[in-house]
């Protein structure tokens, strides 16, 4: 009764019905997972979110200046003071030792470049 | 039934004998047939209309409420950040407990689970909420995330969560009129936050486009370290001299930037109960004072600018000036001819005058308009409040705003007229929003000449470091401060009245190329003992204090001139 065509497009057909049934199936739970990885990032982002607020709140100046004076006597901390900036060319040099002038002369980097001839 | 159905086969019927039985056959079973479809509709007819009814009677029905109320729907907003980009406001999701008191299966149980997380809840009260077959009970509002997640952990049947977005203040009092705030719905209704809706968040608001993801944050011109010290020097002043109210701004001269500004009394953007007091008003853009002494800058420098006055101008201040009814006297009176400079330092009000007069009444109301000194002011903070000036200038008028009286204006303006003053003669607007030297540069109107400009430095520097000059208590080492005074007596019941005072000092630094202008306000100090109550004593003070612990963070460099020999000497 059964023609072999018959018997191949069954067949055929089966497998068609099972690859659709199992991309369904995969595709679900792609959607599931991607679903939950959107959960996921969505309380990050809000995590993230809450932990900036309270990294603003623990960083407030005002606090801080509370901490400070609280603490001054503790860590010796003192108010800076104008006198304490400076640029580093406004630096005075500082002043050499023999040591320096000799490590300096072995490694053939002259401080002082003047030669008079009667010494080397 | 069938004959009734079909009369015509009948007739074919009784015309055709050779064929009755194939006939009769055909005719019982079709007849049949034709009963069975009919039959099977009559069936599917019924099912469907049965269905059909019930839709519609299913619509005619109010729902039975059940479950929590739509998550209400609150509008994102941008947050906004400082120029360093610290946060100044910022939207957090809180999350709401809620139960549904028809699904939860054993009360007790559940309060007992839920005190471990919640150990403040009324056991009573809530109890009979759990009880009373409600639909929707609130049990807990504004958890935090960890109650939350513990509270879940419990897997209590017929409880959830509402989250709701709530408008954070990370510094609180501190930006508190800046930054201003925000109501139920998230709509901004003081400071920059109403600025912000006004921009078109509203709108987009409405239209549900406001995600949080493309909202960027809106960056100030505000540095929040700033801002603190001065919100910190004010309110020590405040309450060392027993003031009703103080503030302070720091203007970048530059460019027009509101660095900080601060007054008090203020309030907690977090818990707003008190911001709606009748003291509550920020001071700095929003209270009208006549500003004292300090308007003499803008006095001398209209006479610089007028060519008709020059450094070595001479002032006769030997007597006092009689106009009306009214006498104006020195403070500090030579009872001498004054030079400019002395007319400055010293403060006199004779002198002053003098200034006015020879660029006369409606020139000197001209360049106050011109500073933008009598113009509402135009900035991004919405409580900003009309200087008012007499309706018709005549002389006494023209006399008595060359030393700030006669006329109301703002703090900030008066820093802004100053900062016009002190950078070269530009006058541009405040700005609350990051802005660089070129952006206000293309919005600045000249008001004053680059001489001009060049000699209110001076005179401002004079002030601070001439003996006499009043603004002395304003200086920090390094920093090179100069600025001018102004003690103004209040008006009480339309009479000058000695005891109340209005002080402000109106300052600029560093002096060589001033960059910052700061502006000190406050309001009825008063003496602490063995000092006076003027100006130089709690304005400058302020301004001085601001200047040493806010100039490194501004960038500005500390010079020492010749001190700076005997650091070098002294490695």
């Amino acid at each position: 009764m059964f023609r072999t065509s018959d018997i191949v497009l069954i067949g055929v057909m089966v497998a068609a019905a099972a690859m659709t049934y199992s991309i369904k199936r995969d595709a679900g739970e792609q959607l599931a997972a991607v679903r939950k990885l959107q959960t996921q990032i969505r309380t990050e982002e809000e995590t993230i979110d809450l932990l900036k607020a309270d990294w603003s709140l623990l960083t407030q100046p005002a606090r801080l200046q509370r901490l400070v004076e609280r603490y001054q006597e503790q860590l010796g901390l003192e108010q800076v003071n104008p006198y304490q900036f400076a640029r580093i060319d406004s630096l005075p040099q500082r002043p050499l030792s023999i040591e320096d002038i000799t490590a300096a002369d072995a490694a053939g980097r002259l401080i002082d470049q003047t030669q008079t001839g009667a010494v080397e | 039934m069938i004959g009734r159905i079909n009369p015509f086969r009948r007739i074919r019927q009784s015309g055709d004998d050779s064929s009755i039985v194939m006939d009769s056959a055909r005719k019982s079973t079709g007849g049949r047939t034709r009963n069975r479809v009919i039959m099977t509709m009559a069936v599917f007819f019924g099912i469907y209309a049965t269905i059909g009814g019930r839709l519609v009677y299913l619509g005619f029905q109010d729902p039975v409420p059940s479950g929590a109320p739509a998550s209400r729907v609150t509008a994102s907003r941008p947050d906004i950040i400082d120029r360093n980009g610290e946060v100044l406001a910022t939207d957090i999701k809180t999350s709401s407990l809620f139960a549904e008191p028809r699904h939860i299966v054993d009360a007790d149980e559940a309060i007992e689970k839920l005190a471990t997380v919640l150990p403040n809840l009324d056991y009573e009260q809530t109890y009979n909420k759990l009880k009373s077959g409600a639909g929707f009970v609130w049990l807990q509002r504004q958890l935090t995330p960890r109650q939350q997640s513990e509270i879940m952990q419990l897997g209590i049947p017929g409880i959830g969560f509402r989250t709701e977005t709530r408008r954070f203040y990370p510094a609180g009092a501190t930006t508190a009129y800046i930054v201003g705030l925000t109501n139920i719905d998230n709509q901004g209704i003081s400071g920059l936050e109403k600025y912000i809706d006004g921009q078109g968040l509203a709108d987009l608001q409405q239209s549900g486009l406001a995600l949080p993801k493309d909202l960027a944050p809106v960056r100030l011109s505000v540095d929040l370290r700033v801002q603190h010290i001065v919100h910190d020097e004010i309110s020590s002043a405040m309450e060392r001299f027993r003031a009703i109210a103080a503030g302070a701004v720091v203007l970048n001269a530059k460019t027009g930037e509101v660095v900080a500004m601060a007054s008090v009394p203020d309030f907690d953007p977090n818990n707003p109960v008190n911001a709606q007091d009748k003291d509550r008003l920020n001071r700095m853009s929003a209270g009208l004072y006549e500003m004292g002494s300090t308007v003499k800058s803008f006095t001398t420098a209209m006479a610089l600018d007028s060519g008709k006055a020059n450094l070595n101008s001479t002032f006769d201040a030997t007597r006092p000036i009689t106009i009306g009814r009214q006498t104006i006297r020195d403070f500090h009176g030579k009872g001498r001819v004054l030079t400019l400079p002395e007319v400055f330092i010293y403060s006199s009000n004779i002198g002053s005058a003098r200034e006015a007069d020879i660029v006369g009444i409606e020139g000197h109301r001209e360049f106050l308009h011109r500073l933008g000194i009598l113009e509402r002011m135009k900035t991004e903070l919405p409580e900003v409040a009309r200087p008012v000036e007499p309706k018709v200038w005549k002389k006494v008028h023209s006399i008595t705003a060359s030393f700030g009286h006669g006329f109301t204006t703002t703090p900030l303006q008066t820093a802004v007229g100053a900062a016009a003053l002190m950078n070269g003669g530009h006058l541009m607007n405040p700005t609350f929003l990051a802005r660089t030297v070129e952006e206000a540069m293309a919005d600045a109107t000249r008001v004053v000449s680059e001489k001009t400009s060049a000699d209110m430095r001076y005179l401002y520097n004079l002030n601070a470091t001439a003996p006499g000059g009043s603004g002395r208590r304003a200086t920090v080492p390094g920093y090179r401060v100069g600025g001018k005074t102004g003690t103004a007596e209040k008006v009480v019941n339309g009479r000058y009245v000695s005891g109340k005072r209005f002080n402000a000092f109106l300052a600029a630094f560093p002096m060589d190329d001033p960059q910052y202008i700061v502006l000190s306000v406050i309001d009825e100090p008063q003496a602490l003992p063995g000092q006076g109550a003027t100006a130089g004593f709690n304005a400058a003070p302020i301004v001085s204090n601001i200047i040493r612990r806010s100039a490194a963070l501004l960038g500005v460099e500390p010079e020492f001139g010749q001190e700076k020999a005997a650091t070098l000497a002294s490695y």
